[in-house]
């Protein structure tokens, strides 16, 4: 099997995997409990919180809150902080937990403005309207979720600074952790970011909001008060060790990850444009920026059209030959929506069905790659005269 | 020990049934017998006109969720065996109202009793009058009154040769006839809302329905199987030994789009459909089809196109949702529990395969002429040949 639809979710780690499983057995204490079972576990999750936060370099007025995943940390953040009437923006190319609170907002009578982009990042000439009107947060991916399209947090700060000071920006940072560097001046000025293990090699289940403690925000979930009131619950002693420990792993691997995955990256785009130069009736687009540069494009993901040859059969196809790879965000997988992110770019709706997303984990291998190339161009082939006809009869 | 309780079952169409009753009868006991196989110690009875099921106390829940998807059962309640003498059957009455009386709200009883032991001394107005008239007695005071016509608390009495039963409240079932009463089936499962309908009504009528569901995995992936595949096993809870053929369809499709009229394709493939299920209904001795077909909700279902599908079989096509309304048809499938299965996102046609213009009145000559464009008996065998089965009382 090769599985490349990495930025939908990852395998666990063996070593993740020891560290749940051991928890699952020890840790069985309710975390708020006032013995000394109870006060173990808790001191287990506050010592994972302190991991994080130092693997994260987070500067102290920074607080963590352990969520269900990145679509809880994404509401509790934009729900807490803006719901009901404070505007907020995005550029409509966000994750759907980002762009359908937007829209719910909305649907309350307050109506935040959709920024322009360029190829799926902010465009900063945008910022004015912020500020016309009176937006109070921006909610950006820090890495689109099916381009791969990287929001420089630094330039965009620097850009609200002068252009709109009165806007917070938040980051959705779910497909970033593990490829992109965390530098400490990353969280000057930010005001929220959100986290999900299963993304890093984790469990699936646990999430992170990363917020800026001088904000106040209205929980979701009301209940027995853990976390400081604000997401309260049970805490998932099990999954919370195992989010700290992926997370170890992925920063401490961070170099090596990253190399890995650019050269895998470079394989695949360079064996699309051969394979799109050898096959008359072959004409790869890439979605995604070919650039080999971090700061622009994330290195896990390739996005790549193929007119007129259906992403969604070609999958299938691939299957059929245990290759796996992605439409796009997995939760809108099944609907018959073409991508709204590469309709937002500027596909057609035809062009948009038409297309793949591959994304790597560090577990792939360059023979993956070739294996990938290989059975694409023969799906290709079998598919080309097929959807070849259909287009005639449009 | 937990206590003994009696299901009556009650089955009135199946007791107009003349000459043929006892038949019915051992189908439905039948019926229930698979439904409770796995709990212990359950005894049946079958006094005339009655079922009865001995199960105990802590066996009620479980026993009362299955009887409700039984077709042929009316109505059920579960009773307490007990003593055939007013001052038991009164006591009883008492230990089951009082409680209701409790938020000192009023409340209007009435108790009821039948007798099929005709040599018992007291009559039933009687022997209703004299329990009434003890329970009215102690709890007149906290609001109890008697009530005849609309009472809000019915206690039932039913005498018999072995022995009585006291309860209250009537469970009603889903009716209709008991399954295998009435021969077997063969419904073409699409994915939607309506094909689990069809099949379900079929079977309230006491058929055995089968099912086919034409796959096409290497456009659409193996969702819609898995969709199908769970929407049969549910469909399947009302009945017992339905089977699900899962035939791959792809290669056909391939052909009536290649070689083809466009406008034709939706109903040559629905014509090849037809066929297809025909030959399995021979192969597991079905008699009829069964689609959830409906006039006008889709092109591939005007008169014409009806027509031109089903003249392709000598067998019988049951379409029994063909006047309802779509919004009936999704009240029955929420009650049946197949709705939030079907309501599943997944595409049940590749878009490659669909003609931008679909005939809506197709002409069978003309039909006629396209399929001498392509193999089909070739592909018919062939997709029948890598058909697989699934035992749905199993998988």
């Amino acid at each position: 099997m090769i599985y490349l639809d990495n930025a939908a979710t990852t395998p666990v780690d063996p070593q993740v995997l020891e560290v749940v499983n051991e928890s699952m057995r020890r840790d069985f204490a309710n975390s708020g409990a006032v013995y000394r079972l109870g006060l173990d576990a808790k001191n287990r999750v506050e010592a994972a919180r302190e991991e994080i936060a130092s693997l994260l370099r987070l500067p102290s007025q920074f607080r963590t809150v352990f969520t269900s995943g990145g679509s809880e940390s994404n509401n509790l953040f934009i729900k807490g902080l803006c719901f009901p009437d404070k505007k907020t923006a995005c550029l409509g190319l966000e994750h759907p937990s980002v762009t359908e609170i937007l829209d719910y907002f909305k649907s309350l009578g307050n109506d935040g403005p959709r920024l322009a982009n360029r190829e799926g990042r902010l465009d900063l000439d945008s910022i004015p309207i912020l500020k016309e009107n009176r937006v109070r947060l921006l909610c950006l991916s820090h890495v689109n979720n099916e381009l791969g399209a990287v929001n420089d947090p630094a330039r965009i700060l620097s850009a609200l600074a002068v252009g709109s000071p009165q806007t917070r920006l938040f980051l959705d940072g779910v497909q970033a952790v593990g490829k992109l560097s965390i530098k400490p001046e990353f969280w000057n000025g930010l005001a929220g970011y959100s986290i999900s293990a299963h993304k890093i090699n984790g469990p699936k289940g646990i999430g992170l909001l990363v917020y800026d403690s001088r904000l106040t925000l209205t929980p979701l979930i009301h209940g027995g008060k853990q976390q400081s009131g604000l997401r309260s619950g049970t805490l998932p002693v099990p999954l919370i060790l195992g989010m700290a420990k992926s997370m170890r792993l992925s920063i401490e691997r961070l170099k090596e990850t990253q190399e890995h995955l650019r050269k895998l990256r470079r394989r695949l785009i360079e064996g699309l444009r051969d394979l799109s130069g050898r096959l008359d009736n072959l004409d790869i687009r890439f979605n995604s920026s070919t650039l080999d540069d971090v700061e622009i494009q994330s290195p896990a993901i390739v996005n790549f059209s193929f007119p007129p040859v259906e992403g969604e059969v070609l999958l299938h196809h691939l299957e059929e030959r245990d290759v796996f790879v992605g439409l796009g965000s997995a939760c809108s997988a099944h609907s018959r929506e073409p991508s709204k992110i590469l309709t937002g770019i500027g596909l057609t709706e035809d062009e948009a069905r038409c297309s793949l997303r591959v994304s790597f984990g560090r577990q792939n291998t360059e023979d993956e790659i070739e294996v990938f190339l290989r059975e694409f161009a023969r799906a290709h082939q079998t598919l080309y005269p097929t959807f070849q006809h259909k287009h005639a009869e449009k | 020990m937990s206590r003994p309780r009696i299901v009556l079952v009650r089955y009135d169409e199946i007791g107009l049934k003349g000459k043929n009753r006892s038949f019915f009868e051992s189908r439905l006991i039948d019926h229930i017998r698979r439904k409770l196989a796995d709990m212990e110690g359950v005894r049946y009875r079958r006094p005339r006109g009655r079922i009865l099921v001995d199960i105990d106390e802590t066996q009620v829940d479980e026993c009362v969720r299955r009887l409700r998807m039984i077709p042929g059962i009316v109505s059920f309640s579960v009773g307490v065996p007990i003593r055939p003498d007013v001052d038991s059957i009164a006591e009883l009455g008492i230990q089951w109202i009082e409680p209701l009386l409790a938020s000192g709200k009023p409340l209007t009883f009435y108790a009821r009793t039948q007798r099929s032991d005709k040599t018992f001394p007291i009559t039933s107005p009687d022997f209703s009058y004299q329990v009434g008239a003890k329970i009215l007695q102690k709890l007149h005071d906290k609001g109890l009154s008697a009530e005849f016509k609309t009472p809000e608390f019915v206690l039932e009495i039913e005498i018999g040769h072995e022995e009585t039963v006291a309860f209250q409240g009537r469970v009603p079932g889903i009716r209709g006839l008991p399954v295998s009463s009435g021969g077997e089936v063969l419904t073409l499962l699409s994915g939607g809302i309506d094909s689990p309908v069809a099949a379900f009504m079929v079977i309230r009528r006491g058929c055995r329905s089968h099912f086919v569901f034409f796959d096409n995995q290497a456009f659409l992936g193996r969702g819609g199987f898995d969709k199908t595949h769970r929407l049969a096993k549910i469909v399947n809870r009302y009945q017992w030994g339905g089977r699900l053929c899962v035939v791959p369809f792809g290669n056909l499709q391939t052909a009536i789009r290649d070689l083809c009229t466009p406008a034709h394709r939706v109903v040559l493939y629905r014509r090849m459909m037809y066929r297809i299920a025909h030959a399995l209904a021979e192969k597991y001795g079905c008699l009829a089809l069964v689609t959830g077909e409906s006039i006008g909700q889709v092109a591939s279902q005007t008169l014409e196109n009806l027509a031109a599908v089903s003249c392709t079989v000598p067998l019988s096509v049951f379409r029994p949702l063909i006047g309802m309304d779509k919004k009936d048809i999704i009240d029955e499938a929420k009650k049946i529990g197949t709705y939030d299965v079907s309501i599943e996102p997944h595409p049940d046609c590749c878009s490659v395969f669909m003609p931008p213009n679909p005939a809506i009145r197709s002409k069978v000559d003309q039909l006629e002429a396209d399929e001498e464009r392509y193999p089909w008996k070739d592909l018919m065998r062939e997709a029948i040949e890598n058909m697989q089965v699934f035992d749905l009382d199993r998988s």
